[in-house]
């Protein structure tokens, strides 16, 4: 008993301690691994600044948070890079009104950030253990997120049209339905990469009746050749 | 004084048949720990297992140096305990290895360094049963020295046994039941040698009641084995309502079928399509991704095909008489139906996996294997090419890479379907108006599509045409890109049907005669141009810049060295790591970094346990650099030659495992019939100088003509193949076979203490010899590995001519 109380004593003692450790990693990560990589849209950096990495990633991982790597989750699943988040959210050229649609909730990280930028999160997750342990954590402090345990194939038609569509999963085929609840003029960004190694974002853009897509390149790589050459 | 002889003879013939029985179940556990692990992670671990298996091989030889004279002492006591002791063992440690606390992945040691702590913890529990049976057979060759000839002999035939064992057994039984089963092969080896009239055969023979028991609990109780949570089996099973609907075993691995309401398949589909994809099965081998089954005649769907780039031959003209190469699960034989192809040919060399799509999975493919235009022949893609006399109008080859690239996972796979010298044999079956069609997946940094891109315009080089971008077509969608040969020009009628192809579809055309840059990318932009720069170089003068200055290997593959996914060049990994960070390169290219990490982790580790303490013990010998350079030697050449065989007879025979197996049998087999015979020669030196002169010679002969002379005969019949490799290996395994026990036995007439050191050398140096060999192979061939394994016979040689 006596233990008990001693262990809480110190948690107690120590959680604001904590806290701002964690908060100064956050701020360091936010200046070296992504505005030096190139990420500037404010909004988009207040939200990495604000959010708390830590919580999201399971309690093995919790020390490695703010490392610039992906992290494992579970199930096969990863908590992708910050740089990854932050430049898949800027692509989508957030606005404080928009709808926006995540498949594959994950860790529950991205749509925490979407959350602290735009008006609706909708949110689904395949993989039930998954889905329940981010709502868990979105329920109290990210309320303008809804999370959904379905097949993410189908989209969320009731909310839809969206502003722009989040796919952190991503398939070898690009639903549909996704591309039909896509308003016009909206951006869909997919990661396309092995795990842990994101290579590659299709960002999707739906444009007078036609849809096109553009590869981005988190990490622009500019072969040898090219380097010789010039 | 005659029944004395004669139960001397019957003791003899027993420990001789316990010794052969013990070399076995090594070998076969060996084997099942490699296809064990080929399951719950990936392939490559196939070589940690080896290492390990030597390491042990080694680490005996330590322990003998150091408890010789005790174990030999007590010999009737000791053979029996280790030897059931090795087999209680094998029944344990895929129970133990399987603990979640234990248990590793492959991915995780790159994100979570405790992984590393567990991968050491599993060779540590693998190192234990080979360490035992090792040192059963290290005491024997030791005690029995005088007639080393006769036990190496057991040993190999054994050896050569378990081979052969293990391949009859992954016929039917699951692999996690294996060790099981293999476990009894050591208890029964002890049990025969229990001395009878000892004061410890009670106590010898409970022991052995006790493994009994043990083994028949793993039979009843075999251990479930977990799968990476990363491989394709293990993230589709998390899908909502998956249910595995079959399951078989085979020398290929396990291939297990799974449904899901929510498992669909269309490679890079058009954006412009609206139909949904409707639910497929999945099929699945060794736990990675096969393919999907689907079915053709859905009335109210389109084929699943036909919205992705894959479609392209079709649309380019018509293409009745159709060859798919390694048809896997039977998408492209089913797509070819659905345009109409009147006749098909699927060659799928995996027979477990035809039979399951005509009888369990053909409810899910609409019975397509029964359809009566369709031909199915289990046979190596490669081998059918050559004997077949027919001619298509299009031959179709199966997706280079995998979504969102593999990681290298493939690396070390030897491709014998792209490779430039099978495009030159698929060249003769196209009918005048045929094609070849492939696809890969768009990567980045780009390596799939460049080498594919370059494999084919050195094809279309070597045979003579003119003008090779007026026979090649090539588009891209978002994820996908199709390349199609042609054997006659691209007509302008053609040419306006593959335009209107990627209109209706939005899809990019990359390669196509009267192309217009502003063409390339009108639906599918890319970050620059490049990619289209690197392309147009491949089929310019601009070629051999670009492979000289790339970042990846994007050489065309050849039999020679078939690794097609193998892009990794060393010199440029630190431009890569100042790119994608160091904690990213791993993923790029794990296979091929996971044997680089094993050589190096299995070097120091056997440098630790074999050579360390033999050199804190002393080394009292008066010919230490002749065992260094004699025992180092054959075992790093004979480890290369095995090496190489096993490469070079898959290609032969079409099936890595069926290859190993006739590789491992056939070289043991006559290597132990030489070493039966190698005491004829111990004492002759000019005997030895000989038969060491004879290998490399036939070495030096291999490495020139052995791919030439496979490669010609590679279409004949089984009974002439097996004649050939017979003849090729029987001679030179019969004389590899002599000079380890010609030398043991010279030596414990010279100097017994430097037996334990020869033991522990020739084990150390086979340890890295495994892995190195692969790594020589991938970087410049096969053929430099059989230099370098007469190079290595050299060293023995100059060891007889000089020191003894």
């Amino acid at each position: 008993m006596l233990s008990t109380i001693c262990y809480i004593g110190l948690f107690l003692l120590l959680a604001p301690w904590q806290e701002d450790v964690y908060k100064a990693k956050r701020e360091k990560m936010v200046s070296q691994q992504i505005q030096r990589r190139g990420v500037k849209d404010p909004v988009v950096l207040k939200a990495m600044r604000t959010v708390k990495r830590h919580e999201f990633v399971p309690a093995d991982q919790t020390k490695n948070a703010y490392d610039d790597r992906p992290l494992p989750i579970g199930y096969g699943q990863t908590i992708s890079q910050p740089y990854i988040v932050a430049y898949m959210t800027e692509v989508i050229k957030p606005q404080s009104h928009f709808k926006v649609l995540e498949i594959g909730t994950g860790s529950g990280y991205q749509a925490a950030i979407l959350s602290a930028i735009v008006k609706e999160v909708y949110t689904i997750e395949i993989v039930p253990e998954l889905g329940k342990s981010a709502t868990e954590k979105l329920k109290t402090n990210y309320r303008n997120v809804q999370v959904k345990i379905s097949d993410g194939y189908h989209g969320w038609k009731e909310n839809g049209p969206y502003d722009a569509i989040v796919v952190t999963a991503a398939a070898e085929h690009i639903p549909p339905p996704l591309i039909s609840q896509l308003k016009e003029g909206g951006k869909m960004v997919i990661p396309v990469g092995s795990t842990f190694l994101t290579q590659m974002l299709i960002l999707v853009e739906k444009k007078n009746g036609s849809t096109t897509t553009k590869n981005l390149l988190p990490v622009t790589f500019v072969p040898l050749t090219r380097k010789k050459s010039e | 004084m005659h029944n004395s002889t004669q139960s001397k003879d019957h003791s003899s013939t027993r420990l001789m048949l316990s010794l052969g029985i013990l070399s076995a179940a090594i070998i076969a556990f060996q084997l099942a720990l490699m296809q064990i692990l080929s399951i719950v992670q990936w392939h490559h671990f196939a070589y940690m297992v080896i290492s390990v298996a030597m390491l042990g091989f080694g680490a005996a030889g330590t322990v003998l140096a150091f408890f010789r004279q005790r174990l030999l002492q007590g010999i009737g006591w000791w053979l029996p305990v280790l030897m059931i002791s090795c087999g209680i063992s094998m029944s344990l440690v895929v129970y133990l290895s399987q603990l979640s606390f234990i248990r590793f992945d492959s991915y995780m040691l790159f994100a979570n360094y405790t992984h590393i702590g567990r991968l050491l913890l599993t060779y540590l529990l693998f190192f234990i049963p080979f360490l035992l049976g090792a040192l059963a057979i290290g005491l024997v060759f030791d005690h029995y020295v005088a007639i080393i000839g006769k036990v190496y002999f057991a040993n190999l035939l054994g050896s050569a046994a378990g081979g052969l064992l293990l391949l009859a057994l992954l016929w039917y039984l699951y692999p996690n039941r294996l060790p099981a089963i293999i476990s009894w092969l050591p208890v029964i080896a002890g049990a025969m040698i229990i001395p009878q009239l000892h004061k410890r055969t009670g106590a010898l023979r409970l022991f052995a009641l006790l493994a009994c028991v043990m083994c028949a609990l793993t039979i009843v109780f075999p251990p479930t084995l977990h799968l990476s949570q990363f491989k394709d089996l293990s993230k589709t099973l998390l899908l909502p309502e998956a249910a595995i609907k079959m399951e078989r075993t085979s020398p290929y691995g396990p291939i297990q079928a799974v449904s899901s309401p929510v498992l669909r398949y269309a490679p890079g589909m058009s954006l412009a399509a609206e139909q949904p994809v409707t639910a497929s099965t999945a099929v699945f081998l060794n736990g990675d991704w096969l393919g999907a089954v689907a079915g053709y005649n859905q009335a109210d769907t389109t084929f699943v095909l036909h919205n992705t780039s894959f479609d392209l031959p079709y649309k380019m003209a018509d293409r009745k008489d159709v060859l798919v190469l390694q048809a896997g699960t039977g998408l492209e034989v089913a797509h070819a139906l659905s345009r109409q192809a009147t006749r098909i040919v699927a060659i799928e060399p995996n027979a477990v996996l035809t039979t399951a799509l005509q009888q369990t999975l053909s409810a899910d493919n609409d019975s397509l294997f029964y359809h009566p235009a369709i031909s199915v022949h289990t046979t190596d893609p490669r081998i059918f090419l050559l004997t077949d006399t027919a001619y298509y109008d299009l031959i179709h080859l199966p997706m280079a890479g995998s979504f969102g690239g593999s990681a290298g996972l493939y690396a070390l796979h030897q491709q014998y379907l792209l490779t430039k010298d099978a495009f030159m044999h698929m060249w003769p079956r196209l009918q005048e108006d045929g094609a070849i069609s492939i696809s890969a997946w768009m990567d980045y940094p780009v390596r799939h599509p460049l080498k594919l891109a370059a494999t084919l315009a050195e094809v279309l080089e070597a045979l003579n045409i003119r003008q090779p971008r007026q026979h090649i077509t090539a588009i891209r969608s978002w994820s996908t890109i199709s390349f199609v040969i042609t054997k006659r020009p691209l007509t302008t009628a053609v040419v306006q049907n593959i335009r209107r192809f990627c209109n209706q579809w939005q899809f990019d055309p990359v390669l196509l005669p009267g192309l217009q840059p502003g063409e390339r990318a009108r639906y599918h932009f890319l970050q620059d141009s490049s990619f289209f720069q690197h392309i147009d170089a491949l089929f310019s003068n601009d070629r051999n810049a670009l492979y000289a200055n790339y970042d990846f290997n994007i050489k065309p593959a050849t039999d020679e060295r078939p690794y097609f996914s193998q892009f990794i060049r060393w010199k440029n990994l630190s431009h890569l790591a100042a790119y994608f960070g160091n904690r990213s390169i791993p993923f790029f290219e794990i296979g091929y970094l996971l044997v680089v990490i094993t050589l190096v982790q299995i070097a120091v580790v056997s440098f630790v346990l074999v050579l360390l303490p033999l050199f804190r013990r002393g080394w009292k010998g008066k010919h230490k650099t002749g065992v260094l350079l004699y025992f180092g030697g054959i075992g790093l050449g004979y480890m290369f030659v095995e090496m190489v065989f096993i490469q070079h007879f898959t290609f032969y025979f079409g099936h890595p495992v069926y290859a190993a197996a006739a590789v491992i049998t056939v070289l043991l087999f006559f290597s132990g019939c030489g070493s039966y015979m190698a005491g004829r020669f111990a004492g002759n030196k000019k005997a030895m100088v000989i038969i060491t002169a004879i290998i490399i010679v036939l070495l030096c002969i291999y490495a020139t003509v052995l791919m030439p002379l496979l490669q010609q005969t590679k279409h004949s019949a089984l009974p002439v193949k097996t004649g050939v490799v017979l003849l090729l290996t029987a001679p030179l395994a019969f004389c590899m076979g002599i000079p380890f026990p010609a030398a043991l036995s010279w030596l414990a007439r010279m100097e017994a203490t430097d037996i334990p050191w020869a033991w522990g050398l020739n084990g150390c140096v086979s340890v890295i010899s495994t892995a190195l060999a692969t790594i020589i192979a991938v970087e410049a061939g096969a053929a430099l590995v059989l230099w370098l394994a007469a190079l290595a016979y050299c060293l023995p040689l100059v060891v007889w001519s000089r020191w003894l």
